[in-house]
């Protein structure tokens, strides 16, 4: 038995080609499935600096906090679940936990806390979970989900009891976490804020000026290599493939042209979807202008140590992976949404 | 699954090293190791068994562990390297004094005789030299089912090229007995250098021919299967276990003054 080493992890890529002003799009739910993003990178062909309208945008999107050693018992709290969790609008990951090997918290804005423990930390916490589907020979790791919505979990309910006790005395679990509140409006987290150390942070907004750019046609061009090629520029990989560099061996697809500039724009930190939705229409807005080329491309990246991956379902790294999205948008309203996810196991929707 | 470990770090009487070699494996992403003491017995002179050194004397600081707020653990090791039945002495003393036990056998009856009999956590793979038996299947499930698992080091893999070749014949010949079961992998590093990343060690155990996710075991899960295992060799049935308390206390505790009470009368 020899190593079948030609055989890599599998992935799974869907492609979506549709246009903006067909009704039917489902560019607005898919953007809404992925809850917790980390990084949105735009790049912009033959532009030297974003307009004015455009900067303002990627400087407009909402803070996030972050609480230092945070106990999970607090995100039950009954003024907590009142303002903020019932209305909706909280996001909330854990920060600086592996998703293989520490205990990770996730909230989401329909309600939900999921909690992903090793097997220790699930047996001490006495609360009904199921094991994580990603699991090989053994049970090691478990998911519990509650719905903090739901009648049984009330203040005061039995089940809600059992989770506080769980967390309170059983298993003091405390996380670094962060914490987003939307609409841009902290006051109804300022009471659980006030209790803990926090700080609050804007998203980082990173812009490079690219020259001599060499793309291949976006609409010809086949998804994986189109792929590669975004990725190649958004990490600052070399495509010219010279004898000299051994570091890479990329090359830009065929039927190629160069740009003479392109500007590439990336925002980092616990980004919304709201905000998303409002740059890809801002981003239309810019397409309708008159100019040379006719295409912008948005990539989104989800955390690696994420827990729920599109749509509420478990997220796994068995080596590592995140799921992202890429739109390419073009001129004439049209646009190709490829989105990606890192396990074989869950499908974008 | 869980934290990342490296259970075999050679120990060295030079303590700079061992405390770059702690170091560097705290940057990489373990959270525990554990160092080996080698201990091979010859016929020729008594040798004794060496004591590990507190951690405390070797280290002074423990490093935090790279992307976690917890310090690494460090743990102590002893591998006897058996060539004759009479080198393993079943239950001695200073046995005790370590937190893991391995073995590694030079001959097939050895061989037999650790995966069926002897009460050890780890049973070692010999990488530097052309296995000198075959593995046969009794064995290896015999060990599987007492809870026992072999390693494989990679570290002389890094040093000479032949001994790249003896590691990964003997490694694929394991895998083809045992199916990638009860299987670790660790560094046996004598320098800093020689000290890899956990998820280079994961993609390096496909080349042994263990699958995606049982090289991710055999680096967290299996390795915390083994420390379970060692603590309770020193258990009763793995519930019960005793500790010795201070001397000075007992003798206080026998000179305040008890009220003198009955004696249950002996039937």
């Amino acid at each position: 038995m020899c190593a079948d080493l030609s055989r890599t992890p599998r992935t799974l890529l869907v492609c979506d080609r549709s246009s903006f002003l067909d009704h039917k799009n489902r560019v607005s739910s898919q953007v809404e499935q992925l809850h917790f993003i980390y990084k949105v990178s735009v790049l912009l062909p033959e532009c030297n600096s974003a307009s004015s309208s455009l900067d303002s945008v990627f400087n407009s999107f909402t803070s996030f906090y972050l609480i230092r050693k945070l106990p999970i018992y607090e995100l039950l709290d009954k003024d907590f679940l009142q303002s903020a969790v019932y209305q909706g609008s909280v996001h909330g990951l854990s920060f600086r936990t592996r998703i293989d090997e520490d205990n990770c918290v996730a909230l989401m804005p329909n309600g939900r806390l999921t909690l992903s423990l090793d097997k220790d930390s699930f047996e001490l916490l006495g609360f009904e979970g199921k094991p994580s589907r990603f699991n090989h020979r053994s049970c090691s790791r478990f998911e519990v989900s509650v719905d903090l919505t739901d009648s049984s979990m009330a203040p005061g309910g039995r089940g809600y009891l059992r989770l506080l006790t769980g967390l309170k005395s059983h298993l003091q679990l405390q996380t670094d976490f962060l914490l987003s509140h939307h609409p841009g409006g902290g006051a109804s987290l300022q009471a659980l804020l006030s209790r803990y150390d926090w700080s609050e942070h804007k998203p980082k907004v990173s812009r490079r000026c690219l020259s001599n750019l060499v793309c291949p046609a976006p609409r010809s061009c086949d998804p994986h290599s189109l792929l590669e090629w975004l990725g190649a520029v958004d990490a600052d990989v070399r495509c010219e493939n010279s004898s000299s560099s051994f570091l890479s061996s990329f090359v830009c697809p065929e039927a190629n042209t160069t740009l003479g500039h392109a500007l590439s724009v990336s925002v980092s930190g616990l980004l919304l979807p709201h905000d998303v939705q409002r740059l890809i229409q801002e981003l239309r807005c810019y397409l309708q202008q008159p100019q040379l080329e006719s295409w912008v491309s948005l990539t989104v990246h989800g955390f690696t140590d994420s827990l729920v991956s599109w749509g509420g379902s478990e997220h796994g790294a068995l080596i590592g992976g995140q799921d992202f999205y890429s739109l390419l948008m073009f001129h004439d309203h049209t646009y190709r949404l490829y989105l990606s996810t890192a396990t074989c196991h869950t499908c974008p929707p | 699954m869980s934290v990342f470990m490296d259970l075999n770090l050679l120990f060295s009487e030079d303590r700079t090293r061992l405390q770059n070699l702690v170091e560097t494996a705290a940057h990489l992403g373990f959270s525990t190791v554990a160092v080996n003491y080698v201990f091979e017995p010859s016929a020729k002179k008594k040798q004794e068994v060496p004591a590990p050194r507190p951690i405390n004397e070797l280290i002074g600081q423990l490093p935090v562990v790279q992307g976690r707020s917890r310090p690494i653990r460090v743990l102590n090791r002893l591998t006897v390297v058996m060539s004759d039945a009479s080198h393993f002495r079943p239950n001695a003393p200073e046995y005790r004094r370590f937190d893991l036990l391995a073995v590694q056998p030079t001959t097939e009856k050895l061989f037999h005789a650790a995966c069926m009999l002897h009460d050890v956590d780890i049973i070692c793979i010999s990488v530097t030299e052309k296995l000198p038996f075959f593995f046969k299947r009794a064995p290896i499930n015999g060990a599987i089912d007492r809870g026992v698992v072999f390693e494989i080091s990679y570290a002389a893999a890094i040093r000479d090229a032949t001994m790249r070749r003896y590691t990964i014949a003997n490694a694929v010949c394991l895998m083809e007995s045992c199916k990638g079961k009860n299987v670790i992998l660790a560094s046996a590093a004598e320098k800093a250098l020689e000290l890899r990343g956990p998820y280079d060690i994961i993609n390096l155990g496909q080349l042994f021919g263990l699958s995606d996710s049982d090289s991710k075991e055999s680096v967290s899960s299996t390795c915390r299967g083994v420390l379970l295992h060692a603590e309770t060799r020193k258990t009763a049935s793995g519930v019960v276990f005793t500790m010795k308390i201070q001397q000075e206390a007992l003798q206080d505790s026998a000179d305040s003054e008890a009220p003198a009470a009955k004696r249950a009368k002996a039937t």
